[in-house]
């Protein structure tokens, strides 16, 4: 299934609505649409993830490399409401050690908080 | 420069329609029949043919029916020439395989114009078949590639039989068409002690098979040795997830490292992202070894720590890529790992040489079909009795 994103400012942050599956076949549209928010100076990334069904082996590395990404740039990374399915596939591979869940966007942006 | 052919039996209409191409700057051959006119086609392959409806034996749209169920010929294009041009006649010849219709009365553009038509849709053809014969040439080019990388990802496994003194080892490995990254192999650090991994690049193709033989030579024994000085499972994958950090496109590895001291009776293990690790009792217990934790790459400050279980002689250790159980059955079920634990459980004491290939047998009949989406990689491992 394709993947739609859409971006929204949020104080301090900028969250990325995702839809549809995070897997290999729709890497570059994710890459494109995460590099684009990194390079307008973006501090913390909200991944909605809601709406995606499916995280392949390939949408994992992504994760992380968006989480590398923008620690090196002092940014970080959080999420938001993955769906049952995708959550038990990203705390096998221990995601949420590198990217924090969060299952509404004030506590994510508090999180956000709390480290500054 | 570009060739049409005229296939009617009328001589006068045959020469003067011949006369008016060659006036135009075509290459002419002529027919006077159907069966010597599907000749010619077959022979010089035209770029048109501009055909008469009424003729013996073989008609014109008869003629167009062998062309279509011809798959030498069917992309032919054709142009049919009628004296009558009822609707009903028209629909008939196109319904039977003609391209295009040309009154016999047509004056010289209209016939001009006609055959510019079919030439432009005849060159566009020619270079749809061009391309997909290029596309075909380069797949079967790729398709080898893969191949052959796999013959190399296989010629690094080890080989089945006794491993040390009293442990024996059974694996297979199945790659699947795209080829992923399995791989696993032995680290004999002396003889009562073996180190032995299964690694998973993630992707697939020539890549992810290349990462994985250099992480494989990453973990041969003299490279540990220098690398870490230990045979410990955590320090082993601490290290190797500095040494390899994710790629520019977020691909990375999972991997399952076990040392067994057959000496002491332990299985010291580490796991980074990686589920198949399987240890079976022989009295029967069965368990899932690995903890949720990072692939490697994925953080380059994680430390990966060693567990510790006991093993005594008919105790057996499965390493396995997901490859294995992530097989959908026709409902998009997957076969899992608790039905492989299940299978696993169920051939009990049968000897490794059956358990392994009986493992990937019972997938197979869960997905319906022989080849596997991803590859498979399982290797089992048995402490043997001494004494016996």
């Amino acid at each position: 299934m394709a993947m739609q994103t859409k971006e929204r400012p949020v104080p301090n942050g900028v969250v990325l609505e995702l839809s549809g599956d995070l897997t290999y076949a729709n890497r570059e549209q994710f890459k494109t649409a995460v590099e684009a928010i990194r390079q307008k100076g973006c501090r913390h990334l909200i991944l909605n993830m809601a709406d995606v069904r499916f995280v392949d082996s390939s949408g994992l590395g992504l994760l992380a490399l968006v989480s590398q990404n923008f620690k090196l740039s002092q940014g970080k990374v959080s999420m938001l409401k993955p769906q049952s399915y995708v959550r038990e596939i990203m705390s096998l591979a221990n995601i949420q050690k590198l990217i924090p869940v969060y299952d509404n966007e004030q506590d994510a942006l508090a999180g956000q908080q709390r480290a500054a | 420069m570009k060739t049409v052919l005229v296939v009617d039996d009328e001589p006068t209409a045959r020469i003067a329609m011949a006369a008016r191409l060659k006036r135009l700057g075509y290459r002419v051959i002529e027919a006077v029949d159907g069966k010597s006119g599907l000749d010619a086609l077959r022979r010089e392959r035209p770029d048109l043919t501009i055909l008469d409806w009424m003729m013996p034996d073989i008609d014109g749209p008869a003629f167009c029916e062998r062309v279509r169920q011809d798959p030498e010929l069917l992309t032919s294009q054709i142009l049919m020439m009628t004296s009558h041009d009822q609707p009903e006649q028209i629909a008939e010849g196109l319904a039977r395989g003609a391209d295009d219709f040309l009154s016999k009365a047509a004056s010289k553009y209209e016939i001009m114009a006609r055959v510019q038509t079919g030439m432009r849709a005849a060159s566009l053809i020619r270079r749809l078949e061009d391309v997909t014969e290029e596309i075909r040439r380069k797949q079967q080019m790729l398709e080898r590639e893969l191949q052959s990388a796999a013959r190399y990802v296989e010629s690094l496994l080890p080989v089945s039989g006794t491993i040390g003194p009293s442990v024996q080892m059974v694996c297979l490995y199945r790659p699947s068409l795209a080829l992923g990254g399995d791989l696993f192999n032995i680290v004999s650090w002396s003889d009562d002690l073996l180190g032995l991994y299964l690694l998973d690049a993630s992707g697939h193709g020539v890549s992810p098979a290349l990462r994985s033989a250099s992480l494989s030579t990453f973990l041969r024994r003299e490279s540990l040795l220098r690398h870490i000085g230990s045979s410990d499972p955590g320090a082993i994958l601490t290290e190797a997830n500095k040494h390899f950090p994710l790629t520019e496109n977020g691909h990375y590895f999972t991997i399952a490292f076990a040392t067994l001291d057959v000496r002491c009776g332990t299985l010291s293990y580490a796991t980074a992202g990686h589920n198949g690790a399987l240890f079976h009792r022989r009295s029967g217990e069965v368990c899932w070894m690995a903890k949720p934790n990072l692939p490697l790459g994925f953080d380059p400050t994680t430390s990966y720590l060693t567990e510790e279980l006991p093993v005594a002689p008919g105790d057996r250790l499965y390493l396995l890529s997901d490859g294995l159980y992530e097989v959908p059955n026709s409902n998009g079920d997957l076969w899992g790992q608790g039905r492989l634990e299940e299978t696993i459980r169920r051939f009990g004491t049968c000897p490794l040489a059956e358990v392994v290939p009986g493992c990937v047998s019972e997938a197979i009949r869960w997905q319906g079909h022989e080849q596997f989406p991803d590859d498979v990689a399982l290797m089992g491992v048995e402490v043997m009795d001494t004494d016996t």
